[in-house]
């Protein structure tokens, strides 16, 4: 039964070429970072896969190595063996060290994107509410106070502007969701009955046709998939501004006239008729 | 050994073919109104027959198989209903020309269809045929929306159809409140389009069925055929399609605008709810919204009745007998305390009390016969949109298919301007009904 050593290898060798391949294929990889802590993030990321990466190839083979070489065969004999001392020594210190330069290494980026204490000094941009299955974001009006009659309200749409650090506090109404911008590496889980800080920056602008997302990285229910939100980086405060202002203004719409109608990003021409 | 191990996969390959197959290739039906098969044309089978037949040759006779009249008034002839088209013996694909506003670029694009896009993200609780009885539909309180009765909640034109812009504005934004998502960020504004339109096809062919029913139900089962000939079917379609094409028309805008909301506007919304004001006419928020607003008027079923049954999903007899037992408890405190137990007010007997909650959850019912709450108004969250105009449209006209009346014609439109601004400040300002009176027991909101 030699033969089923060769599965395995088969296999290893198929998962190196998938995990080699993948960071050149756009659509394999994760979306391009945009943020300052993204990039010590993709660095870890690298490194882990780099340690993890090595360590797979090194046991593949001499998983395969055993396999093909001490396969059962007519009229040889088990032996038995109480084991190595040192070996056992060996390849536990070995991977504890690896952890525990791994634990020490990431505190800096763990502490930067999670730590209160690191928390920029700015306003909150929002509250983001999580519910099944949507966020639902309140932005301070004019007055720059969240919970106020001109507060700001949007679904499944976040904005903040480019190259300034951003602040949410992030709640969920029903069951536990995940806060995940991929594009900037952040993750926060959010947890009914808490109100937890979130921050995160970008240097690259959005918009609204070609946004960014935000998405539910905790299976929430039935709907998760569709709790996926447009996060839109303005190029500037001013740009910002205005999308506040024009934003109030539809929402304290009380007239048709003036009323600004549906315009689609696409126009609908000709189609075909029956 | 071997036969054995050969026979595994056999088997798989066996139920691959025949039982699990047929889920994929089943046929998709529509669902039929119970009045087809109940009611008055409860086994007269020639009739029923003589519907089923106008509605194939009008809608399809499966989502698969999408038609459309002549002068349905749907998009481009119903061309984004679906991704393929049949003219004679050719079938070909739906595609149209796409320019971007930005840069002016032309490109031509495969249709997905409204029926493929429903079908991935609305079904699952709008049902095949728009009855709100998808397979998660039973999760959800409030039940999604059963189109085919052809009405809708939350329109701008009053009892009227609502415009294409008031479904692609629930697309876009969902349902504060309620399990209806926001779809803005998951498909684009011309996917949107084509869904409501599927939705409207959805809603035509149920009310048109609900005509068809309507005319069978007075006819004789021999005069099947006349009675329901290809003339009337068509005309049925038509009235339904015309209501649609009609809607548009009848937008309402407030014929004044906004009345500032200081203070004073806010006081004047104030006393209206409260049904305190002196001058112009009156309304009765009070008695549905409840004194403190939280939706528990007087008006409606009681709110431990309604938990216990929509929450608790017992039956109303169930939550009955638990909420007298409690009652029957509380009154032997109440005359163990009492001094004299005569002066205890004895309690109210069961069947009278049953009677009572029978009655008041009966009115309780939505026009889909489900279960239905007065909005709490102090939690700032508003189902048909939170925008000025939409709470105007909200409390001039009414809900369509809830309890919720149209009031233009009771109060002046500065007066609805208050409430409206009354209504915006509450959420922040809950302290404003703090020691309201409560309302009279006998006002009862009707539309």
């Amino acid at each position: 039964m030699r033969n089923w050593s060769l599965l395995y290898i088969v296999m290893a060798v198929l998962s190196v070429i998938v995990c080699i391949y993948a960071p050149f294929d756009p659509n394999w990889r994760l979306p391009p970072n945009v943020s300052t802590t993204g990039r010590e993030v993709d660095h870890l990321f690298e490194l882990i896969m780099g340690i993890t990466g090595l360590t797979f190839v090194g046991v593949s083979i001499a998983f395969g190595i055993a396999a093909w070489k001490f396969t059962d065969a007519p009229g040889r004999k088990a032996k038995y063996m109480h084991g190595s001392q040192r070996l056992e020594i060996v390849w536990t210190v070995i991977p504890a060290g690896i952890l525990v330069f791994i634990a020490l290494y990431q505190m800096g980026t763990w502490t930067k994107i999670k730590f209160r204490s690191e928390a920029p000094r700015v306003q909150p941009i929002a509250e983001v509410s999580a519910r099944q299955f949507q966020w639902l974001m309140v932005y301070p009006g004019p007055d720059g106070r969240l919970h106020t009659p001109d507060d700001l309200h949007t679904v499944n749409d976040l904005h903040f502007v480019k190259g300034k650090p951003a602040l949410i506090y992030l709640k969920s109404q029903d069951v536990i969701h995940s806060f995940f911008l991929p594009q900037m590496r952040i993750k926060q889980d959010a947890l009914p009955g808490m109100t937890i800080p979130v921050w995160f920056d970008s240097d690259t602008a959005s918009t609204s046709e070609h946004p960014f997302e935000l998405v539910c990285a905790e299976l929430c229910g039935w709907g998760h998939y569709k709790m996926r939100s447009k996060v839109v980086v303005h190029e500037t405060q001013a740009e910002f501004d205005e999308w506040v202002k024009q934003s109030l203004k539809e929402q304290n719409r009380d007239q048709l006239k003036s009323a600004k109608t549906t315009t689609a990003a696409v126009e609908h021409k000709g189609g075909e008729s029956l | 050994m071997t036969s054995r191990l050969l026979l595994t996969p056999a088997v798989g390959v066996l139920l691959l073919l025949s039982g699990c197959g047929t889920i994929w290739d089943a046929p998709v039906g529509y669902s039929e109104s119970p009045k087809l098969t109940g009611g008055e044309l409860k086994g007269k089978t020639k009739l029923q027959k003589a519907v089923r037949a106008q509605l194939d040759k009008l809608y399809g006779p499966n989502p698969r198989d999408i038609r459309v009249f002549p002068g349905s008034g749907l998009f481009n002839g119903g061309t984004s209903l679906a991704n393929l088209v049949k003219e004679g013996k050719k079938v070909r694909e739906v595609k149209y020309e796409v320019v971007d506003s930005i840069t002016g670029k032309k490109s031509i694009k495969t249709q997905h269809g409204g029926y493929s896009l429903y079908r991935r993200h609305c079904l699952h609780c709008h049902g095949v045929s728009g009855d709100g009885a998808g397979p998660t539909a039973p999760y959800l309180y409030p039940r999604p929306r059963d189109y085919r009765p052809g009405i809708f909640k939350f329109t701008s034109t009053g009892l009227n159809k609502p415009t294409r812009d008031d479904l692609r504005k629930t697309l876009l934004y969902g349902i504060a409140g309620t399990s209806m998502p926001a779809f803005d960020a998951m498909l684009s504004a011309d996917e949107i389009d084509q869904v409501v339109e599927y939705v409207v096809f959805l809603s035509m062919r149920g009310e048109t069925e609900l005509g068809l029913i309507d005319i069978a139900s007075t006819v004789d089962e021999k005069d099947a055929a006349t009675e329901l000939s290809d003339e009337v079917g068509l005309d049925t379609a038509k009235v339904v399609a015309n209501k649609w094409v009609q809607a548009s028309n009848l937008v309402v805008d407030p014929p004044i605008p906004r009345v500032i909301a200081d203070e004073a506007s806010v006081k004047r919304g104030r006393e209206l709810y409260l049904g305190l004001n002196k001058t112009g006419g009156k309304v009765e928020c009070v008695a549905c919204h409840g004194p403190q607003a939280h939706g528990d008027g007087p008006s409606f079923v009681d709110k431990t009745v309604f938990d216990k049954v929509v929450f608790w999903e017992k039956s109303i007899d169930e939550a009955i007998d638990e909420i007298y037992e409690h009652m029957i408890f509380e009154h032997e405190g109440k005359v163990e305390a009492a001094k004299n137990p005569k002066d205890v007010p004895p309690l109210i007997a069961k069947k009278e009390f049953a009677a009572k909650v029978k009655k008041a959850w009966g009115e309780s019912l939505d026009d889909w016969q489900n279960p239905l709450r007065p909005a709490n108004l102090t939690l700032g969250r508003y189902k048909g949109g939170r925008r000025p105009i939409d709470l105007y449209w909200r409390i001039a006209n009414g809900i369509n298919g809830a309890k919720m009346p149209g009031h233009a014609s009771a109060i002046k439109p500065e007066q609805i301007w208050d409430l409206v601004n009354f209504v915006i400040q509450l959420p922040y300002d809950p302290n404003m009904l703090e020691n309201a009176p409560p309302p009279p027991a006998a006002a009862v909101a009707e539309r």
